[in-house]
Protein backbone atom coordinates (compact mmCIF):
# COMPACT_ATOMS: atom_id res chain seq x y z
CA UNK A 1 0.00 0.00 0.00
CA UNK A 2 1.39 3.36 -1.01
CA UNK A 3 0.86 5.99 1.64
CA UNK A 4 -0.93 9.12 0.55
CA UNK A 5 1.38 12.07 1.00
CA UNK A 6 1.55 15.67 -0.10
CA UNK A 7 3.36 16.17 -3.39
CA UNK A 8 4.32 19.79 -2.76
CA UNK A 9 7.87 19.24 -1.51
CA UNK A 10 10.49 18.85 -4.22
CA UNK A 11 13.42 16.79 -3.11
CA UNK A 12 14.90 14.85 -5.97
CA UNK A 13 17.51 15.45 -8.60
CA UNK A 14 16.65 13.98 -11.98
CA UNK A 15 17.25 10.35 -12.85
CA UNK A 16 19.82 11.16 -15.53
CA UNK A 17 22.76 13.49 -16.06
CA UNK A 18 22.62 16.18 -18.75
CA UNK A 19 22.77 14.66 -22.26
CA UNK A 20 25.61 17.09 -22.99
CA UNK A 21 27.85 18.55 -20.30
CA UNK A 22 27.95 22.30 -20.72
CA UNK A 23 31.52 23.58 -21.01
CA UNK A 24 32.76 27.17 -20.79
CA UNK A 25 32.96 27.15 -24.57
CA UNK A 26 29.35 25.97 -24.76
CA UNK A 27 28.29 28.69 -22.33
CA UNK A 28 30.01 31.36 -24.45
CA UNK A 29 28.47 29.87 -27.62
CA UNK A 30 24.97 30.08 -26.14
CA UNK A 31 25.52 33.73 -25.11
CA UNK A 32 27.04 34.65 -28.46
CA UNK A 33 24.14 33.06 -30.33
CA UNK A 34 21.51 34.69 -28.15
CA UNK A 35 23.24 38.10 -28.32
CA UNK A 36 23.34 37.85 -32.12
CA UNK A 37 19.67 36.87 -32.32
CA UNK A 38 18.71 39.70 -29.96
CA UNK A 39 20.66 42.21 -32.06
CA UNK A 40 18.82 41.04 -35.17
CA UNK A 41 15.49 41.30 -33.36
CA UNK A 42 16.22 44.85 -32.17
CA UNK A 43 17.45 45.96 -35.60
CA UNK A 44 14.55 44.30 -37.42
CA UNK A 45 12.10 46.26 -35.23
CA UNK A 46 14.00 49.51 -35.74
CA UNK A 47 10.98 51.83 -35.44
CA UNK A 48 10.01 50.46 -32.03
CA UNK A 49 13.64 50.28 -30.93
CA UNK A 50 14.26 53.94 -31.85
CA UNK A 51 11.23 55.03 -29.81
CA UNK A 52 12.40 53.01 -26.82
CA UNK A 53 15.94 54.40 -27.16
CA UNK A 54 14.58 57.96 -27.35
CA UNK A 55 12.37 57.49 -24.28
CA UNK A 56 15.21 56.02 -22.25
CA UNK A 57 17.59 58.63 -23.66
CA UNK A 58 15.38 61.48 -22.43
CA UNK A 59 14.92 59.76 -19.07
CA UNK A 60 18.69 59.43 -18.66
CA UNK A 61 19.65 62.72 -20.32
CA UNK A 62 17.84 65.06 -17.94
CA UNK A 63 19.42 63.86 -14.68
CA UNK A 64 22.75 63.43 -16.47
CA UNK A 65 22.57 67.04 -17.67
CA UNK A 66 21.80 68.22 -14.14
CA UNK A 67 24.71 66.13 -12.87
CA UNK A 68 27.04 67.91 -15.29
CA UNK A 69 25.63 71.30 -14.28
CA UNK A 70 26.10 70.49 -10.61
CA UNK A 71 29.66 69.31 -11.22
CA UNK A 72 30.57 72.43 -13.13
CA UNK A 73 28.98 74.79 -10.62
CA UNK A 74 30.79 72.91 -7.85
CA UNK A 75 34.09 73.34 -9.68
CA UNK A 76 33.33 77.02 -10.21
CA UNK A 77 32.59 77.63 -6.54
CA UNK A 78 35.71 75.68 -5.54
CA UNK A 79 37.70 77.94 -7.82
CA UNK A 80 36.20 80.97 -6.13
CA UNK A 81 36.77 79.57 -2.67
CA UNK A 82 40.45 79.23 -3.54
CA UNK A 83 40.76 83.00 -3.91
CA UNK A 84 38.04 84.74 -1.84
CA UNK A 85 37.89 88.46 -2.35
CA UNK A 86 36.43 91.82 -1.46
CA UNK A 87 35.43 94.52 -3.92
CA UNK A 88 35.59 98.17 -2.88
CA UNK A 89 33.66 100.87 -4.74
CA UNK A 90 34.85 104.47 -4.28
CA UNK A 91 32.84 107.65 -4.21
CA UNK A 92 32.80 109.42 -7.59
CA UNK A 93 34.53 112.36 -5.92
CA UNK A 94 37.26 110.26 -4.30
CA UNK A 95 40.74 111.64 -5.03
CA UNK A 96 43.62 109.59 -6.41
CA UNK A 97 45.48 110.10 -3.13
CA UNK A 98 42.58 108.70 -1.13
CA UNK A 99 42.41 105.66 -3.44
CA UNK A 100 46.17 105.10 -3.19
CA UNK A 101 45.97 105.38 0.60
CA UNK A 102 43.34 102.65 0.69
CA UNK A 103 45.49 100.49 -1.63
CA UNK A 104 48.48 100.97 0.65
CA UNK A 105 46.39 100.11 3.68
CA UNK A 106 45.28 96.88 2.03
CA UNK A 107 48.76 95.87 0.84
CA UNK A 108 50.04 96.13 4.40
CA UNK A 109 47.24 93.97 5.76
CA UNK A 110 48.35 90.33 6.32
CA UNK A 111 44.83 89.14 5.48
CA UNK A 112 45.20 90.47 1.93
CA UNK A 113 47.16 88.60 -0.70
CA UNK A 114 46.85 90.94 -3.71
CA UNK A 115 45.25 94.22 -4.65
CA UNK A 116 44.15 95.35 -8.12
CA UNK A 117 42.63 98.65 -9.13
CA UNK A 118 39.96 98.96 -11.78
CA UNK A 119 39.75 102.57 -12.90
CA UNK A 120 36.40 104.15 -13.71
CA UNK A 121 37.53 104.54 -17.35
CA UNK A 122 38.32 100.81 -17.69
CA UNK A 123 35.07 99.89 -15.94
CA UNK A 124 33.18 102.01 -18.48
CA UNK A 125 34.97 100.34 -21.41
CA UNK A 126 34.14 96.88 -20.09
CA UNK A 127 30.55 97.87 -19.42
CA UNK A 128 30.21 99.16 -22.99
CA UNK A 129 31.71 95.97 -24.37
CA UNK A 130 29.55 93.48 -22.48
CA UNK A 131 26.28 95.32 -21.73
CA UNK A 132 25.31 96.19 -25.29
CA UNK A 133 24.42 99.68 -24.05
CA UNK A 134 27.32 101.50 -25.73
CA UNK A 135 25.00 103.81 -27.71
CA UNK A 136 23.02 104.82 -24.62
CA UNK A 137 26.20 105.49 -22.64
CA UNK A 138 27.52 107.72 -25.42
CA UNK A 139 24.71 110.15 -24.71
CA UNK A 140 25.86 110.62 -21.11
CA UNK A 141 28.54 113.25 -20.95
CA UNK A 142 30.28 112.00 -17.81
CA UNK A 143 31.41 108.58 -16.57
CA UNK A 144 28.85 107.37 -14.01
CA UNK A 145 30.97 104.42 -12.88
CA UNK A 146 33.24 104.71 -9.85
CA UNK A 147 36.81 103.56 -9.40
CA UNK A 148 36.91 100.15 -7.78
CA UNK A 149 39.42 97.87 -6.19
CA UNK A 150 39.51 94.10 -5.78
CA UNK A 151 41.39 92.55 -2.90
CA UNK A 152 42.24 88.85 -3.06
CA UNK A 153 42.28 87.53 0.47
CA UNK A 154 44.57 85.01 2.15
CA UNK A 155 43.42 81.39 2.33
CA UNK A 156 41.58 80.04 5.35
CA UNK A 157 40.06 83.33 6.41
CA UNK A 158 37.22 82.87 8.89
CA UNK A 159 33.85 84.50 8.11
CA UNK A 160 34.23 86.70 11.23
CA UNK A 161 37.65 87.98 10.09
CA UNK A 162 36.16 88.71 6.69
CA UNK A 163 33.33 90.64 8.30
CA UNK A 164 35.74 92.68 10.51
CA UNK A 165 37.90 93.55 7.51
CA UNK A 166 34.83 94.59 5.56
CA UNK A 167 33.64 96.91 8.37
CA UNK A 168 37.10 98.47 8.82
CA UNK A 169 37.32 99.23 5.07
CA UNK A 170 33.88 100.85 4.95
CA UNK A 171 35.10 103.58 7.32
CA UNK A 172 38.07 104.57 5.18
CA UNK A 173 37.89 107.97 3.43
CA UNK A 174 36.57 107.84 -0.14
CA UNK A 175 35.12 104.33 0.15
CA UNK A 176 31.42 104.18 -0.66
CA UNK A 177 30.68 100.44 -0.58
CA UNK A 178 32.38 97.18 0.29
CA UNK A 179 31.07 93.98 -1.25
CA UNK A 180 32.15 90.66 0.20
CA UNK A 181 32.14 88.05 -2.56
CA UNK A 182 31.22 85.41 -0.04
CA UNK A 183 27.54 86.29 -0.39
CA UNK A 184 27.59 85.53 -4.10
CA UNK A 185 29.54 82.37 -3.37
CA UNK A 186 26.97 81.26 -0.82
CA UNK A 187 24.29 81.67 -3.44
CA UNK A 188 26.23 79.57 -5.93
CA UNK A 189 26.78 76.91 -3.27
CA UNK A 190 23.07 76.92 -2.39
CA UNK A 191 22.10 76.63 -6.06
CA UNK A 192 24.60 73.79 -6.50
CA UNK A 193 23.09 71.97 -3.53
CA UNK A 194 19.58 72.52 -4.92
CA UNK A 195 20.61 71.21 -8.35
CA UNK A 196 22.33 68.25 -6.72
CA UNK A 197 19.19 67.25 -4.84
CA UNK A 198 16.97 67.93 -7.84
CA UNK A 199 19.32 65.80 -9.95
CA UNK A 200 19.12 62.95 -7.45
CA UNK A 201 15.31 63.09 -7.34
CA UNK A 202 15.07 63.17 -11.12
CA UNK A 203 17.65 60.38 -11.45
CA UNK A 204 15.50 58.15 -9.22
CA UNK A 205 12.23 59.06 -10.94
CA UNK A 206 13.56 58.83 -14.49
CA UNK A 207 15.55 55.71 -13.61
CA UNK A 208 12.29 54.04 -12.59
CA UNK A 209 10.71 55.36 -15.80
CA UNK A 210 13.56 53.85 -17.86
CA UNK A 211 13.06 50.50 -16.10
CA UNK A 212 9.31 50.60 -16.79
CA UNK A 213 9.82 51.51 -20.46
CA UNK A 214 12.25 48.62 -20.91
CA UNK A 215 10.04 46.28 -18.93
CA UNK A 216 7.02 47.07 -21.12
CA UNK A 217 9.01 46.71 -24.35
CA UNK A 218 10.48 43.40 -23.23
CA UNK A 219 7.06 42.16 -22.19
CA UNK A 220 5.77 42.87 -25.70
CA UNK A 221 8.75 40.98 -27.14
CA UNK A 222 7.94 38.03 -24.85
CA UNK A 223 4.30 38.03 -25.94
CA UNK A 224 5.35 37.94 -29.60
CA UNK A 225 7.52 34.86 -28.92
CA UNK A 226 5.21 32.87 -26.64
CA UNK A 227 4.93 29.92 -29.02
CA UNK A 228 8.68 29.59 -29.19
CA UNK A 229 8.99 29.86 -25.41
CA UNK A 230 6.42 27.10 -24.92
CA UNK A 231 8.30 24.79 -27.28
CA UNK A 232 11.58 25.63 -25.54
CA UNK A 233 10.05 24.77 -22.19
CA UNK A 234 8.83 21.43 -23.56
CA UNK A 235 12.25 20.46 -24.87
CA UNK A 236 13.94 21.23 -21.57
CA UNK A 237 15.08 24.85 -21.68
CA UNK A 238 15.95 26.26 -18.27
CA UNK A 239 14.35 29.49 -17.06
CA UNK A 240 17.73 31.20 -17.42
CA UNK A 241 17.97 30.08 -21.05
CA UNK A 242 14.48 31.36 -21.85
CA UNK A 243 15.14 34.64 -20.04
CA UNK A 244 18.52 35.28 -21.69
CA UNK A 245 17.37 36.80 -25.03
CA UNK A 246 15.15 39.23 -23.18
CA UNK A 247 17.99 40.31 -20.91
CA UNK A 248 19.98 41.07 -24.06
CA UNK A 249 16.98 43.06 -25.36
CA UNK A 250 16.96 45.04 -22.13
CA UNK A 251 20.71 45.57 -22.33
CA UNK A 252 20.54 46.82 -25.91
CA UNK A 253 17.54 49.05 -25.19
CA UNK A 254 19.27 50.51 -22.11
CA UNK A 255 22.65 51.02 -23.79
CA UNK A 256 21.02 52.51 -26.88
CA UNK A 257 19.11 54.85 -24.55
CA UNK A 258 22.42 55.74 -22.89
CA UNK A 259 23.92 56.72 -26.25
CA UNK A 260 20.88 58.85 -27.12
CA UNK A 261 20.98 60.44 -23.63
CA UNK A 262 24.67 61.35 -24.01
CA UNK A 263 23.93 62.81 -27.45
CA UNK A 264 21.05 64.91 -26.08
CA UNK A 265 23.25 66.29 -23.29
CA UNK A 266 26.01 67.04 -25.80
CA UNK A 267 23.60 68.83 -28.17
CA UNK A 268 22.17 70.92 -25.34
CA UNK A 269 25.62 71.91 -24.14
CA UNK A 270 26.63 72.99 -27.63
CA UNK A 271 23.47 75.14 -27.75
CA UNK A 272 24.32 77.05 -24.53
CA UNK A 273 28.10 77.03 -24.98
CA UNK A 274 28.44 80.36 -26.78
CA UNK A 275 26.22 82.54 -24.55
CA UNK A 276 27.71 80.87 -21.47
CA UNK A 277 31.24 81.63 -22.63
CA UNK A 278 30.26 85.29 -23.19
CA UNK A 279 28.66 85.46 -19.75
CA UNK A 280 31.70 84.03 -18.00
CA UNK A 281 33.97 86.24 -20.08
CA UNK A 282 32.16 89.29 -18.75
CA UNK A 283 33.33 88.22 -15.28
CA UNK A 284 36.86 87.71 -16.51
CA UNK A 285 36.49 83.92 -16.51
CA UNK A 286 36.62 81.39 -19.28
CA UNK A 287 34.37 78.46 -20.18
CA UNK A 288 35.80 75.10 -19.30
CA UNK A 289 33.03 72.47 -19.17
CA UNK A 290 34.17 69.48 -17.20
CA UNK A 291 32.67 66.00 -17.10
CA UNK A 292 31.51 65.56 -20.72
CA UNK A 293 34.15 63.00 -21.64
CA UNK A 294 34.57 59.30 -22.49
CA UNK A 295 33.98 58.37 -18.87
CA UNK A 296 30.65 60.23 -18.90
CA UNK A 297 29.54 58.41 -22.07
CA UNK A 298 30.70 55.08 -20.62
CA UNK A 299 28.78 55.87 -17.43
CA UNK A 300 25.63 56.64 -19.45
CA UNK A 301 26.02 53.33 -21.33
CA UNK A 302 26.64 51.42 -18.10
CA UNK A 303 23.73 52.95 -16.20
CA UNK A 304 21.44 52.57 -19.24
CA UNK A 305 22.47 48.94 -19.67
CA UNK A 306 21.97 48.21 -15.98
CA UNK A 307 18.49 49.79 -15.91
CA UNK A 308 17.62 47.92 -19.11
CA UNK A 309 18.61 44.58 -17.59
CA UNK A 310 16.64 45.32 -14.42
CA UNK A 311 13.55 46.15 -16.51
CA UNK A 312 13.98 43.03 -18.64
CA UNK A 313 14.50 40.88 -15.57
CA UNK A 314 11.30 42.21 -14.00
CA UNK A 315 9.25 41.52 -17.12
CA UNK A 316 10.73 38.12 -17.98
CA UNK A 317 10.73 36.64 -14.47
CA UNK A 318 7.09 37.44 -13.99
CA UNK A 319 5.90 36.42 -17.46
CA UNK A 320 7.94 33.23 -17.76
CA UNK A 321 6.89 32.09 -14.31
CA UNK A 322 3.27 32.37 -15.48
CA UNK A 323 3.94 30.52 -18.75
CA UNK A 324 1.57 27.58 -19.12
CA UNK A 325 2.38 24.76 -21.51
CA UNK A 326 -0.46 22.58 -22.75
CA UNK B 1 13.83 -3.66 -15.50
CA UNK B 2 11.13 -0.98 -15.58
CA UNK B 3 12.22 2.40 -16.90
CA UNK B 4 8.89 3.93 -15.91
CA UNK B 5 6.61 2.84 -13.12
CA UNK B 6 3.37 4.45 -11.99
CA UNK B 7 2.19 3.44 -8.54
CA UNK B 8 -1.39 4.20 -7.59
CA UNK B 9 -1.35 7.48 -9.50
CA UNK B 10 -4.40 9.69 -9.07
CA UNK B 11 -4.86 13.11 -10.61
CA UNK B 12 -7.84 15.09 -9.45
CA UNK B 13 -8.32 18.67 -10.68
CA UNK B 14 -9.56 21.56 -8.55
CA UNK B 15 -12.92 21.27 -10.32
CA UNK B 16 -13.29 17.81 -8.78
CA UNK B 17 -12.85 15.91 -12.05
CA UNK B 18 -10.65 12.85 -11.68
CA UNK B 19 -8.49 12.49 -14.81
CA UNK B 20 -6.60 9.48 -13.45
CA UNK B 21 -7.71 7.19 -10.66
CA UNK B 22 -5.34 4.87 -8.87
CA UNK B 23 -3.41 3.88 -11.99
CA UNK B 24 -0.52 1.45 -11.54
CA UNK B 25 1.42 0.41 -14.61
CA UNK B 26 5.03 -0.04 -15.69
CA UNK B 27 6.93 0.34 -18.94
CA UNK B 28 10.09 -1.70 -19.43
CA UNK B 29 13.31 -0.09 -20.57
CA UNK B 30 13.61 -0.24 -24.39
CA UNK B 31 9.95 -1.24 -24.82
CA UNK B 32 7.34 0.22 -27.12
CA UNK B 33 3.78 0.55 -25.78
CA UNK B 34 0.51 1.93 -27.02
CA UNK B 35 -1.44 4.02 -24.55
CA UNK B 36 -5.00 3.89 -25.75
CA UNK B 37 -8.50 4.85 -24.78
CA UNK B 38 -11.29 7.18 -25.87
CA UNK B 39 -11.09 10.96 -25.63
CA UNK B 40 -11.05 11.97 -21.97
CA UNK B 41 -9.71 8.58 -20.88
CA UNK B 42 -6.66 10.22 -19.27
CA UNK B 43 -3.98 9.56 -21.93
CA UNK B 44 -2.89 13.21 -22.23
CA UNK B 45 -2.88 13.68 -18.45
CA UNK B 46 -0.66 10.64 -18.09
CA UNK B 47 1.75 11.95 -20.75
CA UNK B 48 1.82 15.36 -19.05
CA UNK B 49 2.69 13.70 -15.77
CA UNK B 50 5.46 11.71 -17.46
CA UNK B 51 6.82 14.93 -18.97
CA UNK B 52 6.55 16.60 -15.55
CA UNK B 53 4.15 19.24 -16.87
CA UNK B 54 1.73 18.06 -14.21
CA UNK B 55 2.02 16.22 -10.91
CA UNK B 56 -0.29 13.56 -9.49
CA UNK B 57 -2.54 14.36 -6.58
CA UNK B 58 -1.57 11.00 -5.13
CA UNK B 59 0.81 8.17 -5.95
CA UNK B 60 4.33 7.85 -7.29
CA UNK B 61 5.79 8.21 -10.78
CA UNK B 62 9.15 6.50 -10.86
CA UNK B 63 11.42 7.17 -13.84
CA UNK B 64 14.81 5.47 -13.66
CA UNK B 65 14.01 4.77 -10.01
CA UNK B 66 13.42 8.45 -9.15
CA UNK B 67 10.00 9.85 -8.20
CA UNK B 68 9.71 12.65 -10.72
CA UNK B 69 6.71 14.21 -9.00
CA UNK B 70 9.15 15.21 -6.28
CA UNK B 71 11.78 16.61 -8.65
CA UNK B 72 13.32 19.86 -7.51
CA UNK B 73 12.18 22.68 -9.80
CA UNK B 74 15.68 23.37 -11.12
CA UNK B 75 16.12 19.74 -12.27
CA UNK B 76 12.93 19.64 -14.34
CA UNK B 77 14.52 21.11 -17.51
CA UNK B 78 17.36 18.60 -17.27
CA UNK B 79 14.81 15.79 -16.92
CA UNK B 80 12.95 17.00 -20.02
CA UNK B 81 16.19 17.18 -22.03
CA UNK B 82 16.25 13.38 -21.79
CA UNK B 83 12.70 12.95 -23.04
CA UNK B 84 11.65 13.30 -26.65
CA UNK B 85 8.09 14.42 -27.30
CA UNK B 86 6.08 14.18 -30.51
CA UNK B 87 2.88 16.20 -30.62
CA UNK B 88 -0.19 15.70 -32.76
CA UNK B 89 -0.04 19.37 -33.83
CA UNK B 90 3.75 19.24 -34.21
CA UNK B 91 4.56 22.40 -32.19
CA UNK B 92 7.03 23.58 -34.87
CA UNK B 93 8.23 27.18 -35.10
CA UNK B 94 7.00 28.55 -38.42
CA UNK B 95 9.64 31.29 -38.57
CA UNK B 96 12.55 28.88 -38.31
CA UNK B 97 13.84 26.47 -40.91
CA UNK B 98 13.46 22.72 -40.59
CA UNK B 99 17.12 22.56 -39.57
CA UNK B 100 16.67 25.19 -36.84
CA UNK B 101 13.54 23.48 -35.51
CA UNK B 102 15.36 20.19 -35.14
CA UNK B 103 18.46 21.89 -33.69
CA UNK B 104 16.45 23.54 -30.88
CA UNK B 105 17.09 20.92 -28.14
CA UNK B 106 20.82 20.89 -28.99
CA UNK B 107 21.23 24.66 -28.95
CA UNK B 108 20.02 24.96 -25.40
CA UNK B 109 22.74 22.66 -24.09
CA UNK B 110 25.44 24.73 -25.81
CA UNK B 111 26.54 22.08 -28.29
CA UNK B 112 29.14 23.14 -30.85
CA UNK B 113 27.91 24.14 -34.30
CA UNK B 114 29.77 21.22 -35.89
CA UNK B 115 28.11 18.65 -33.60
CA UNK B 116 24.72 20.28 -34.09
CA UNK B 117 25.05 20.00 -37.86
CA UNK B 118 26.11 16.36 -37.63
CA UNK B 119 23.30 15.37 -35.28
CA UNK B 120 20.55 17.35 -37.02
CA UNK B 121 21.49 15.97 -40.42
CA UNK B 122 21.54 12.43 -39.01
CA UNK B 123 18.07 12.92 -37.50
CA UNK B 124 16.70 14.48 -40.69
CA UNK B 125 18.22 11.68 -42.71
CA UNK B 126 16.39 9.11 -40.58
CA UNK B 127 13.06 10.78 -41.30
CA UNK B 128 14.00 11.27 -44.99
CA UNK B 129 13.87 15.08 -44.86
CA UNK B 130 17.51 16.01 -45.33
CA UNK B 131 16.72 17.65 -48.67
CA UNK B 132 14.25 20.00 -46.99
CA UNK B 133 16.46 21.27 -44.14
CA UNK B 134 16.40 24.89 -45.44
CA UNK B 135 12.63 25.01 -45.87
CA UNK B 136 10.14 26.47 -43.43
CA UNK B 137 7.43 24.28 -41.81
CA UNK B 138 4.40 26.01 -43.41
CA UNK B 139 5.49 24.86 -46.88
CA UNK B 140 5.74 21.22 -45.79
CA UNK B 141 2.94 18.64 -45.92
CA UNK B 142 1.34 17.44 -42.67
CA UNK B 143 3.27 14.19 -42.83
CA UNK B 144 6.53 16.03 -43.37
CA UNK B 145 5.80 18.36 -40.48
CA UNK B 146 5.15 15.34 -38.27
CA UNK B 147 8.46 13.83 -39.32
CA UNK B 148 10.26 17.11 -38.49
CA UNK B 149 8.63 16.88 -35.05
CA UNK B 150 9.94 13.33 -34.70
CA UNK B 151 13.44 14.36 -35.80
CA UNK B 152 13.41 17.09 -33.14
CA UNK B 153 12.21 14.61 -30.52
CA UNK B 154 15.01 12.14 -31.18
CA UNK B 155 17.91 14.47 -32.07
CA UNK B 156 19.01 14.57 -28.43
CA UNK B 157 19.03 10.72 -28.27
CA UNK B 158 16.38 10.65 -25.54
CA UNK B 159 15.94 7.80 -23.11
CA UNK B 160 12.17 8.05 -23.38
CA UNK B 161 10.07 9.00 -26.39
CA UNK B 162 6.49 10.15 -25.77
CA UNK B 163 4.18 10.57 -28.74
CA UNK B 164 0.72 12.10 -28.41
CA UNK B 165 -1.49 10.95 -31.33
CA UNK B 166 1.46 11.07 -33.75
CA UNK B 167 -0.56 9.63 -36.61
CA UNK B 168 -3.75 11.57 -35.93
CA UNK B 169 -3.76 13.54 -39.19
CA UNK B 170 -1.95 11.06 -41.40
CA UNK B 171 -3.11 8.48 -43.96
CA UNK B 172 -2.57 4.77 -43.14
CA UNK B 173 0.54 4.43 -45.28
CA UNK B 174 2.26 7.42 -43.68
CA UNK B 175 1.13 6.23 -40.25
CA UNK B 176 2.84 2.92 -40.89
CA UNK B 177 6.07 4.71 -41.90
CA UNK B 178 6.05 6.69 -38.68
CA UNK B 179 5.41 3.60 -36.58
CA UNK B 180 8.36 1.95 -38.29
CA UNK B 181 10.50 4.91 -37.26
CA UNK B 182 9.40 4.47 -33.64
CA UNK B 183 10.25 0.79 -33.93
CA UNK B 184 13.79 1.77 -34.98
CA UNK B 185 14.20 3.98 -31.91
CA UNK B 186 12.98 1.16 -29.73
CA UNK B 187 15.63 -1.08 -31.26
CA UNK B 188 18.37 1.26 -29.99
CA UNK B 189 17.01 1.10 -26.41
CA UNK B 190 14.63 4.05 -26.29
CA UNK B 191 11.46 3.50 -24.25
CA UNK B 192 8.60 4.52 -26.55
CA UNK B 193 5.08 5.33 -25.35
CA UNK B 194 2.53 6.22 -28.02
CA UNK B 195 -0.83 7.66 -27.05
CA UNK B 196 -3.33 6.82 -29.76
CA UNK B 197 -6.97 5.90 -30.23
CA UNK B 198 -6.38 4.60 -33.78
CA UNK B 199 -7.69 1.04 -33.21
CA UNK B 200 -6.83 -0.13 -36.70
CA UNK B 201 -3.22 0.94 -36.37
CA UNK B 202 -2.90 -0.55 -32.88
CA UNK B 203 -4.28 -3.88 -34.02
CA UNK B 204 -1.88 -4.13 -36.96
CA UNK B 205 1.26 -3.31 -34.90
CA UNK B 206 1.08 -6.15 -32.41
CA UNK B 207 2.82 -4.31 -29.55
CA UNK B 208 1.82 -4.05 -25.86
CA UNK B 209 -1.21 -1.90 -25.06
CA UNK B 210 -2.16 -0.02 -21.93
CA UNK B 211 -5.83 0.90 -22.11
CA UNK B 212 -7.44 3.62 -20.05
CA UNK B 213 -11.12 4.38 -19.59
CA UNK B 214 -12.35 7.42 -17.70
CA UNK B 215 -9.04 7.68 -15.90
CA UNK B 216 -8.85 4.05 -14.83
CA UNK B 217 -6.66 1.28 -16.13
CA UNK B 218 -8.85 -1.03 -18.14
CA UNK B 219 -6.16 -3.49 -19.03
CA UNK B 220 -2.69 -4.16 -20.33
CA UNK B 221 -1.62 -6.70 -22.90
CA UNK B 222 -0.93 -7.30 -26.55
Amino acid sequence: MIANRPIGKSLNKGPWPSPVSITIGGFIRVHYRVAKESFFYVSSHLGTSLLVWLLIGIALGLPAGLYLLERNLGAMSEDWQGKPGISLYFELSASDEAIEAVAQRLRQDVRVRAVSLVSSARALEEFKAYSGLADALAVIEYNPLPNSMRAVLADGLEPLQLELLSVSLTDLPGVQEVVVEKTWLERVTAITELISRLGFMLAVLFGVAAILVTSTSVRLAIESRLDELKVLKLVGATSAYMRRPFLYFGLSYGMGGGVIGAMLVSINISLVEEPLAEFLGSYGGSLNIIGLDYLFVAGMLGIGGFLGIVGALMASRQRLADLQVD
Amino acid sequence: MSEIELRNVTRRFDSGIEALGNVSVSFASGSMTFLTGHSGAGKSTLLKILLRLDVPTRGQVLVGGVDISRLAEKYIPLFRQNIGVVFQDHHLLDGRTVFENVALPLRLVGMSERDIERRVRAALSRVSLLAKERQFPPVLSTGEQQRVGIARAVVNRPKILLADEPTGNLDPELSKDIMDLFEQFKQVGTTVIIASHDRELINTMGIPIVELEQGHLLGAGI
